[in-house]
């Protein structure tokens, strides 16, 4: 008993020396790929490191064509906000070289804050002007609407709501799905509303909208399955996750509203996705190698197919469901403008207490 | 096993003579206050270099605590009024209503459990001792996970309903709900109360039991006067733990759309709001200092100990006599819904991920990382414990005790505080996004579950077999690695194992802490399961859940066996 005690503890201390051992092997490492001086430029060669706020699958087949194309190595990190958030910790020591953001208010936001640095990509004209910023750090490359998606069986065409402002109406009570006050485009969305409204109205909007309510969910994700299965009559969403469950082999019985169409309305509001080149990033050659590979168009369409999103280049064909920006009244705001009232939206969305509610 | 017969004869002996001494501990200080300082310096240099490590290790413990409270300051005081007047009310009857009720349920569920195995002649109790311990190896959120698939509202159960004439009405089960998320919570935290109380019983001498039935109680009277007193530290010390995880929960209470101060720090961390953060941390480890304070008077209060005179006697089983079915029955039942149901959800999503290959080069490299961080977390742990343990056990002062106390803070602070912190204080260290950070991120909210396993066996040893190696010449750390260290080894390795149980599992701190490309199986299944890609969320689930239940197994036994 006693040797084996003895023959246990030993071997667990070596195996801890050399637990130990091989996490500092690693930090050296680390050091050296996060080294700056140019000495070191070569092993920085092989890795670029992307920090996303987008769905992970929907860009995996696009980071692992880039790597097929261009043998440099991907490191994703792919989260929700938050990873905004750790931009803005990591400041001057960033750790990314790339994020990739479902919210062009966000990357303004970034870019306003000193977190972004401008380079202008091959083929950069190809994105219209006000998809992109003005030093060219940020840039959009798949357009994103905000519609609602209805269940066929559950309400008619005829029956469902027109506008953004009919969701206040006492009429849609517990019949319909919002995400949280928190989610990137339900900021950009209220961002666009306030500029149409005003803040006062705006405010009585979206405490009424929450009281309306039947679900409200994190992601959109949530939203388009359950309106798929009847748990609720609509939801307000982006246009592709309705294209994504029209594809769906169950649940599949949706319809789409694009809403504010009238003359006197707004618009649909629209957001976009794209690219910004961070700060202080580690890896800054594979950084503009990726900014420059993304803007051939059969990288653009990757960006936009898998999500089933749309373009913003014109010239590159979007997938099939999907109708044309130009096939529908779009409300004027400027993107780049989002990352100004950025603050001021939160704050208003606060007030409103949506920001953190979840539940049903 | 030599050891181990000495330890029982010694034990209670032993355990008085600890109360003692701690009286006088508390005695002499107040008493000659201008010798204390003096006093403390004496002592403490003794311990000498241990100190300096159990100091350290006590700093870094902290230091999430002291990042979340120095930023609270900066949040200025009329956010500070905003959000008393608002969220906090809310968020604050949320979290105690949750977290009184699944305490409560929970308690209940584990001591009647407890006794049932130990006490009574229940059919294939052995064989119970360990299946109703089970679900602990089950992380809550993938029991949610679980249960979403039965009874959600896309769920197998819902079809059923829709397509049966007999069954009436709309379905009746919404799981994001109150009820959704104090189910989960419950039945997969109970085993906490369970083990430590079933160990507390098996501890029990018969002879008080003996006395009271001889001046007539009934059984009833005899398990609420007299087992109960005794009982009570140990239900205490498992409640705590359950009011605790349930206060700091994120990946239960977010899959179902519940709200806590922990979800809530989450969200608001996520909408660029670091300070309203810190202030509903201030207010969550105030709730968490507060359920400590209970704790720690209902400790004091309960001061019952087992005297000293007498050999230590196994009570007789119980007889259930009609009861039998019924006790059955309920252990079935908590099997089926904690244990079987969600383990057999979780085979046939695994099974349909396993045609659709998602058991690819991926998915092994995730249980590699797991592994990899939750090994070393456990490494760690057992030996930075050791010395915290060992100071405040032999050399009691208010510096050991506070070196303690320091070490728990990372403890109730739920994941995602602890890795802010962590940020805020390795950002500018080679050290950041290095899986490191998640290692010490798993030491410092795990690290007591080491500690109370160390402690439970070292205060079984006489502190005179220090003083014995001590006085033949060893300093004290040699006295703690070669003396100490050989005898508590179960505790030791118990408390690795709990670390590592609950490293495999965690969640928030890992979702914020990993460097790009570094996921673990925990993410994995947070990441599939949020999209509803259940066939990509089993297959790792239940891996975490194998992987757990090996070192619960080798406790129990080694429980089973003392």
């Amino acid at each position: 008993m006693k040797k084996t005690l003895r023959y246990t503890i030993i071997a667990l201390s070596v195996a801890l020396l050399l637990l130990i051992a091989a996490c500092s092997g690693d930090n050296d490492n680390a050091n050296q790929k996060d080294g700056t001086d140019s000495g070191e430029k070569v092993k920085n060669a092989g890795e670029l490191v992307v920090y996303s706020s987008r769905n992970e699958k929907f860009m995996e087949p696009l980071l692992d064509k880039f790597k097929e194309d261009t043998g440099i190595e991907v490191k994703l990190l792919s989260g929700k906000d938050e990873i905004i958030n750790k931009i803005k910790e990591e400041g001057e020591n960033a750790h990314a070289d790339i994020l990739i953001s479902n919210d062009i208010g966000a990357l303004e936001h970034l870019r306003q804050n000193g977190f972004l640095q401008g380079y202008d990509a091959e083929g950069i004209e190809s994105i219209e002007e006000k998809y992109r910023a003005e030093d060219n750090s940020w840039y959009g490359l798949s357009a994103r609407t905000r519609v609602f998606m209805y269940n066929k069986d559950e309400i008619t065409e005829d029956e469902m709501p027109k506008t953004m402002a009919e969701l206040a109406d006492d009429k849609w009570k517990d019949t319909f799905a919002i995400t949280r006050g928190g989610n990137g485009s339900m900021i950009a969305h209220v961002s666009a509303l306030r500029n149409e409204w005003g803040d006062d109205e705006t405010l009585e909007w979206l405490t009424k909208v929450k009281e309306n309510a039947a679900v409200i969910t994190d992601g959109h994700g949530d939203i388009r399955r359950a309106v798929g299965s009847g748990e609720v009559k609509f939801g307000l969403v982006n246009n592709y996750y309705y294209h994504q469950q029209l594809n769906e082999p169950t649940d599949n019985n949706v319809g789409v509203i694009y809403p504010d169409q009238d003359e006197k309305d707004m618009g649909a509001f629209v957001n976009a996705a794209g690219v910004g080149f961070i700060n202080h990033a580690p890896h800054e050659e594979n950084a503009k190698a990726f900014l420059d590979w993304i803007m051939l168009p059969e990288n653009q369409r990757e960006f936009s197919y898998a999500s089933m999103e749309v373009p913003i280049n014109p010239s590159v064909e979007a997938v099939d469901e999907a109708k044309k920006i130009s096939d529908y009244k779009v409300s004027d705001m400027p993107l780049r403008d989002l990352g100004d009232v950025w603050e001021d939206t939160r704050a208003l969305i606060e007030k409103s207490g949506l920001d953190l509610e979840i539940g049903s | 096993m030599l050891v181990h017969v000495g330890m029982n004869k010694h034990k209670r002996e032993q355990q008085d003579k600890l109360i003692d001494s701690r009286q006088v501990e508390g005695v002499f200080p107040s008493a000659f206050s201008h010798l204390s300082w003096r006093h403390l310096w004496r002592k403490n240099r003794q311990a000498g270099i241990l100190l300096f490590i159990a100091l350290v290790t006590a700093l870094l413990m902290a230091v999430p605590l002291l990042y979340v409270m120095i930023r609270s300051f900066f949040a200025g005081k009329e956010r500070w009024l905003k959000l008393l007047d608002g969220r906090i009310p809310e968020l604050l009857w949320n979290t105690l209503s949750l977290t009184f009720l699944v305490t409560f349920v929970a308690v209940t569920i584990g001591v009647t459990l407890a006794w049932l195995v130990q006490r009574t002649d229940l059919p294939g109790r052995k064989t119970w001792s360990w299946i109703v311990a089970l679900p602990l190896v089950i992380p809550p959120y993938v029991g949610a996970v679980a249960y979403l698939i039965v009874l959600g509202p896309r769920g197998w159960l819902r079809e059923v309903w829709e397509k049966s004439a007999w069954l009436p009405g709309d379905y009746p089960f919404d799981m994001y709900t109150f009820w959704g998320i104090f189910f989960v919570l419950t039945m997969f935290t109970y085993p906490y109360v369970y083990l430590i109380v079933s160990a507390a019983m098996r501890r029990m001498n018969r002879n008080y039991e003996e006395v009271a039935r001889s001046q007539g109680m009934n059984m009833w009277q005899v398990f609420w006067k007299v087992n109960m007193p005794l009982l009570r530290p140990a239900i205490g010390a498992g409640a705590i733990l359950i009011a605790l995880y349930v206060v700091s929960d994120f990946g239960a209470i977010a899959m179902l759309r519940y709200m806590t101060f922990t979800s809530a720090i989450y969200y608001q961390m996520g909408s660029y709001d670091n300070l309203s953060a810190t202030v509903l941390s201030v207010v969550l480890v105030a709730l968490t200092l507060i359920i400590l304070w209970i704790e720690a008077r209902v400790h004091r209060k309960g001061g019952y100990s087992q005297s000293a005179t007498g050999a230590y006697n196994r009570p007789d089983p119980v007889p259930l006599g009609k009861w039998k079915w019924a006790a059955i029955g309920f252990l079935v039942v908590i099997f089926i819904l904690a244990v079987a149901l969600p383990i057999l959800v979780l085979i046939y999503w695994s099974m349909i991920g396993w045609q659709e290959g998602a058991l690819n080069s991926k998915f092994w490299m995730y249980a590699l990382n797991s592994l990899k961080v939750s090994g070393l977390a456990a490494l760690l742990s057992m030996l930075l414990a050791l010395p915290i343990v060992y100071l405040k056990s032999r050399y009691p002062s208010a510096l050991s005790s506070g070196i303690e106390k320091l070490s728990y803070s990372g403890y109730a602070l739920p994941g995602v505080i602890v890795a802010l912190g962590i940020i805020f204080v390795f950002n500018e260290t080679p050290l950041y996004n290095s899986f490191l950070l998640i290692v010490i991120a798993f030491v410092i909210r795990f690290l007591p579950q080491a500690m109370q396993a160390q402690e439970a066996s070292l205060s079984l040893i006489s502190p005179r077999i220090d003083e014995a190696a001590r006085s033949l010449g060893s300093p004290p750390w040699k006295v703690m690695f070669r003396v100490i260290l050989p005898t508590i080894w179960p505790g030791i390795l118990a408390g690795g194992a709990l670390v590592f149980v609950s490293s495999i599992k965690e969640l928030p701190a890992t979702l914020l802490l990993r460097p790009p490309g570094y996921d673990t199986m925990a993410v994995r299944i947070w990441v599939e399961a949020s999209e509803a890609l259940y066939h990509l969320a089993a297959p790792p689930a239940l891996l975490i859940i194998i992987i757990s239940a090996l070192p619960l197994r080798y406790m129990l036994n080694r429980q089973g066996k003392r």
